[in-house]
């Protein structure tokens, strides 16, 4: 195979050239690569989906880590689940004021084989003492956790069918809500809503449920291909979206690091949703 | 050479390079065999391309799911014909992308629906509402064609009572998926399996081309694709059977349709079936009622079950038998009593070790054999060089 070319869809598909395979598993049961495109660099696919890129992960990683985590403000004790390349612990661990960071990857392979093959995704994160990393299913992590554990948790979740499905799953939202502190928030990775608008109505009746603020962010991901991609967003404390423009730029530059794509201008903006999204969570 | 006796054709005798082709392969493998040959399955799909020549051709997997199989009609270009996740898993081992799949079977489980998409096979055939809307959760991903029921009288197997809609119903469940969000592709149709007229194919496509008239006139995204299935012939008496007279109306059928129509087929018989021969070997012999048996290690329950389950006479082959003839049985390996391949026949004295050639074998033949009796099934051997199929 010289191209990958995407199977998310039926009657449109993008195609990427492979100018060098790094690395295609053996398994039937899923179908994992990682190869070089000279636009993309090194680009990771599993089961026919493009899973994230060099060239425009920041995008993703720094929206689903900075907005969250500057919205709280003094997050200590942060849970990601899933996020096995190691970006999105990368961009969380750049938030000083966190303490520790609880990792729940299912698949111990993805982290060996994105430490040997993506290095630059997760940037030499893994040796971070603040990091305990538990390799174990993220719903029966959240289901075994003490309430009122996290001020935060990132749900960095691969397509809804297979393995990353119970991420998506109303039990999910609900334990997450338990494990989370008072004036906490859960992020979400939730698609692209141009295409597959049904999931963002999923998840809004399924989160909804538990969160008294419950709603979306945007930001455009190129290579999830089709526009917005669409974050969950679930809190107890509406007061989490009300943070200003200038205690977000206080607060990032207490943090001290620069982003590539987060501005606070941005965090705000991106909770701003077009029509057809609002009419689809109306309904 | 050929001579026809209660339908089926017969062959006595062969080449001496023949038999020394069919002795090798017996000996170094043992018998009961099975063996493909790659450059007939080339022959047999180039052949049915240039008989189809706007349709892209998916091979159904159920006729021979074997590895060698695929991978060879894929190193041509060939697309694919699937019905479960296990010939998902097949070609997923083979790194055939999924976009070069039709998910063909009506009738689906949730569980298989969402291996098939892991698998990157998003086109679903459905034939009524109910099965639809098993797919709604991915309603935006999918394809859809809508089968249609065309019964045949000539077709040797029926693929037209089990599964189908009545054309009629077809306006208004594309209609409906449509209004539910579902992108619908086109039509389809089986006419059923071994056709032997082309008048089957000729009517269903002259129905689809009115109905697909009709539906988008109304509709607000037209239907753009026909799938007229598979069912086409394979010539098991070696009577010299026309593909040409064959053929050709289907293709002026064709050619009546929009030129910007997609067209697909999925074959399974015509591909396959002379792509394969089976190799077994007289294990034992008695004289029962004036009748000469012969039991072989492969039969009903092997190799041949597609004689039960498909309704096929395949032609045989006695490499090894001379001398006079007289009315014999072939019988397979099992205890039971209906595990006979061919009675009535009039064969030259065989003994044990002597071969019998099973001939245009390769469609439905492996793919139904049974563990009965916990014998082994025929082992699948792959060659690079074609049989001589006349
Ligand atoms: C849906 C479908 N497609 C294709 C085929 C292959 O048919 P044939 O071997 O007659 O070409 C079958 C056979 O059963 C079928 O059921």
């Amino acid at each position: 195979m010289k191209e990958f070319q995407e199977t998310l869809y039926d009657s449109i598909s993008q195609c990427f050239r492979i100018d060098k395979l790094y690395y295609e598993s053996k398994t039937e049961h899923q179908h994992l690569m990682i190869f070089h495109n000279a636009f993309l660099g090194r680009v990771m696919t599993l089961d026919g989906i493009v899973q994230t890129t060099e060239r425009d992960e920041f995008i993703y990683h720094e929206m689903m880590a900075h907005v969250p985590l500057l919205a709280h403000g003094e997050a200590k004790e942060v849970l990601i689940v899933g996020g096995g390349d190691g970006a999105m612990l990368r961009e969380v661990r750049r938030h000083p004021g966190v303490e520790r960071i609880v990792m729940v990857e299912i698949d111990a392979e993805v982290i060996e084989l994105a430490r040997k093959y993506l290095p630059n995704h997760s940037q030499g994160a893994f040796e971070d003492p603040r990091l305990e990393l538990v390799i174990s299913d993220g719903m029966e992590f959240v289901r075994n956790c003490e309430a009122g554990r996290f001020d935060v948790i990132i749900a960095d979740s691969t397509d809804p069918i297979g393995p990353g499905e119970v991420l998506f799953s109303d039990d999910f939202y609900a334990e997450c809500h338990r494990v989370l502190k008072e004036g906490g928030v859960m992020a979400t990775q939730n698609g692209v809503p141009f295409f597959q608008l049904d999931e963002v109505r999923t998840t809004r009746r399924r989160m909804g449920r538990h969160f008294a603020d419950q709603t979306f962010y945007s930001a455009a991901v190129p290579t999830y291909h089709g526009g917005i991609m669409t974050f969950g967003w679930g809190s107890d404390e509406p007061a989490l979206r009300q943070v200003s423009e200038k205690v977000l730029a206080q607060r990032l530059s207490e943090a001290g690091f620069q982003p590539r794509y987060y501005t606070p201008e941005i965090h705000l903006a991106s909770f701003a949703l077009p029509r057809y999204l609002l009419d689809a969570l109306e309904e | 050479m050929s001579s026809p006796a209660a339908g089926r054709a017969l062959r006595y005798g062969a080449s001496e390079e023949e038999k020394a082709r069919y002795h090798g392969l017996a000996r170094r493998h043992g018998t009961p065999l099975l063996v493909v040959s790659r450059e007939r399955l080339r022959v047999q799909y180039r052949d049915l391309q240039k008989r189809l020549p706007d349709v892209s051709l998916y091979y159904a997997i159920k006729a021979f799911p074997h590895p060698a199989v695929i991978e060879t009609l894929a190193a041509l270009g060939c697309h694919f014909d699937v019905a479960s996740e296990g010939e998902i898993e097949l070609l997923q081992a083979l790194r055939i992308s999924g976009r070069k799949t039709i998910h063909t079977h009506p009738v689906k489980k949730s569980q298989q629906i969402k291996a098939a998409l892991r698998g990157g096979s998003t086109t679903f055939v459905v034939d009524n509402l109910e099965e639809l809307g098993k797919l709604t959760p991915w309603r935006h991903r999918v394809g859809i064609l809508i089968r249609l029921s065309f019964p045949s009288e000539t077709a040797a197997v029926d693929l037209s009572r089990k599964f189908g809609c009545p054309p009629e119903e077809a306006p208004e469940i594309a209609e409906r998926a449509q209004r539910a969000g579902f992108q619908v592709r086109g039509l389809s149709f089986h006419v059923g399996s071994q056709s032997l007229s082309p008048q089957a194919h000729v009517d269903a496509i002259e129905q689809c081309r009115r109905l697909l008239e009709r539906i988008n006139e109304r509709l607000p995204h037209p239907l753009g694709t026909l799938d007229i299935g598979g069912g086409f012939p394979v010539d098991y008496e070696l009577r010299g059977f026309d593909y040409d007279a064959y053929f050709q109306p289907i293709r002026r059928a064709l050619e009546r349709l929009p030129r910007d129509l997609h067209l697909i087929a999925e074959p399974g018989r015509y591909l396959v079936a002379p792509a394969v021969i089976s190799i077994s070997s007289v294990i034992g012999k008695s004289r029962r009622g004036g009748l000469r048996w012969y039991y072989l290690d492969d039969g009903i329950y092997g190799s041949y079950s597609g004689q039960l389950f498909d309704h096929a006479r395949y032609p045989l082959q006695f490499p090894d038998g001379e001398g006079p003839r007289s009315p014999s049985v072939l019988a397979g390996p099992t205890c039971d009593s209906i595990d006979v391949i061919a009675e009535n026949l009039d064969l030259p004295e065989l003994n044990e070790g002597d071969l019998v050639i099973g001939r245009m074998m390769g469609a439905y033949t492996a793919a139904t054999s049974t563990r009965f009796n916990s014998l082994n099934a025929a082992k699948i051997v792959v060659e690079e060089e074609d049989f001589d199929v006349g």
